[in-house]
């Protein structure tokens, strides 16, 4: 790949629109992320992808691509307090989880394919169409994630005294119950944010990866925000660039959210790969791995 | 605490308590694991329900949140977890700090100077989860000194700690004693009870017995809550049979 391709392909408004929208999204799934990582919701956040395809199926039936973004944001509140509530309830949650968020995301399948044009649009709702994304999509993701950011923000570091210790922060006088719904709401506008964009599958690894990485990556709790939220940036700009030169200057049409997780896991598998052959040569934190491993 | 029960569900895990502990002064919870101590402290802390009886704390109920120092057992934490010593007795000033606020210097040098009061005052930027068991624990009790609790609840504090590590955390609990702060501490381990404690409850599912230390420390006494004639006791330990020493 031709190197000026990483600066050049972004002169396109259309490049430069769906860069913007990664970038945002990147620096809000940083830090939502990080907080998954450290509380082990990865599965609660894959049944929240899946309990908002009803609401985002049912509102582009109804209105189109505008009407997609208010019913995702529906669903979204919705599935989050559900969820929240499932888990305090349920005996296993696992089951309850994959119970419910199964079933809802077949309702939303239902619903589309009621529609002409059945596989095209599922395809557009599943994978999203990053390249193109509208100006005024791109408005309605920075509000959505600024929203994320700041409920998130304002409670981060009660989330990590949660996350680190439940009884001790339930004994300083924090309502748990109040600290997930809150987590899971920002968890679900985030997909929200990056399902016209990404698409619903593959939001989660936007969420979910950059934790992962910035784990590998530090054990100093307050970098773990800024290196998540950085790697996903970089991948965003890496993964365009390299789904827009392949199409440009190879021919192959590479999709280009699809493109963007790849990158993203292939950085993940690096990190990992660093991360072990560190600790194999006795690293700084070789006692961490050890014990991981245990 | 008049008559209180405290239940875990519908069942009923702890009934008939009824004692009290002064600002200064120092309870030692005794019995055999499952008689109820860890439940009687999470009763306290609101965090199972009561269901019968009457219990104040500091005057009020529900217990007002942040004037209650809690030091649980660090097996219930994840070692891998990524936050510094200093973050973790950090954690104690939260509630006095409130939402949105960063802390401030007076919340480093409160954290600074309860690390120095455990004795770990060279350890603040390692790892949590390399620290060993006592020093954990000793980190714990700082985040609860952090927070200038009036009451002080500590679950079986000397749980696999070395001499060093005891010795460090009843320094840390007189010193606190003589600052005012009320004391309740669940414990297998006599020396604790009588080198802090001015009374002891003792626990079987139910209260036992409760008065000062060496009137409710009595063989019988004893046996009952362990529900055993075959306990022993001697001047440190309670020996239960086939359990080994405590």
């Amino acid at each position: 790949m031709d190197l000026a391709m990483l600066f050049t392909a972004f002169d396109l408004p259309f490049m430069a629109r769906a860069l913007l929208v990664l970038v945002v999204l990147s620096l809000v799934a940083g830090l939502v992320g990080v907080l998954v990582n450290l509380r082990g919701l990865e599965f609660i956040s894959d049944g929240l992808t899946h309990a908002v395809f009803p609401g985002v199926a049912i509102g582009f039936v109804w209105g189109g691509r505008d009407g997609l973004f208010v019913g995702a944001m529906v669903a979204a509140l919705i599935a989050a307090v559900v969820l929240t509530v499932i888990v305090k309830r349920a005996v296993t949650s696992d089951a309850a989880i994959a119970i419910v968020f199964t079933a809802m995301f077949s309702v939303g399948i239902i619903v589309v394919s009621r529609e002409t044009n059945y596989v095209g649009q599922l395809d557009a709702l599943l994978f999203g169409r990053l390249l193109t994304v509208s100006p005024a999509e791109v408005n309605q993701t920075v509000v959505v994630c600024l929203i994320a950011l700041i409920i998130v923000g304002s409670t981060l570091k009660e989330q990590v005294f949660r996350a680190f210790d439940l009884e001790g922060s339930r004994a300083a006088g924090y309502r748990p119950l109040v600290l997930d719904v809150l987590l899971n709401v920002a968890i679900a506008l985030v997909v929200v944010a990056a399902s016209s964009a990404v698409g619903n599958l593959l939001v989660l690894a936007v969420l979910i990866v950059p934790g992962a990485v910035a784990r590998l990556v530090t054990n100093r709790l307050w970098l773990l925000f800024p290196v998540a939220a950085g790697f996903a940036i970089l991948a965003a700009w890496v993964g365009l660039a390299l789904g827009y030169d392949a199409s440009v200057n190879g021919g192959v049409d590479l999709p280009s959210g699809a493109t963007v997780v790849l990158v993203l896991v292939a950085g993940y598998v690096v990190a990992l790969i660093v991360r072990l052959a560190l600790d194999r040569t006795g690293g700084p934190r070789r006692a961490r791995r050890v014990a991981v491993a245990h | 605490m008049a008559a209180a029960s405290f239940a875990y569900d519908a069942e009923p895990a702890l009934t008939g308590i009824d004692f009290m502990v002064l600002p200064g002064q120092a309870v030692a919870l005794i019995g055999p694991n499952g008689s109820g101590k860890s439940t009687l402290l999470k009763g306290i802390l609101g965090l199972i329900a009561r269901t019968a009886g009457d219990v104040e704390v500091l005057g009020q109920w529900p217990a007002p949140a942040g004037y209650i120092g809690y030091v649980p057992q660090t097996d219930q934490l994840d070692p891998n977890f990524p936050v510094s010593l200093e973050q973790v007795v950090m954690m104690g000033r939260y509630r006095s700090l409130g939402w949105w606020r960063m802390p401030a210097k007076a919340d480093r040098r409160a954290v600074a100077e309860a690390l120095e009061t455990v004795g770990l005052g060279n350890r603040a930027k390692t790892r949590f989860g390399e620290l060993s068991g006592g020093q954990q624990q000793r980190g714990l009790l700082a985040r609860a000194v952090a927070s200038a609790p009036r009451l002080l609840l500590l679950d079986e504090p000397f749980n696999g700690l070395d001499q060093v590590n005891r010795d460090a955390l009843i320094d840390t609990v007189k010193r606190l004693k003589k600052q005012g702060v009320a004391v309740l501490v669940s414990t297998h381990d006599l020396d604790l009870a009588r080198a802090v404690c001015e009374s002891v409850l003792l626990l079987n599912g139910a209260q036992v017995a409760f008065g000062p230390r060496d009137t409710v420390l009595t063989l019988a006494n004893v046996q009952q809550a362990f529900g055993s004639v075959g306990v022993e006791m001697d001047e440190h330990t309670i020996v239960v049979p086939g359990h080994g020493g405590h």
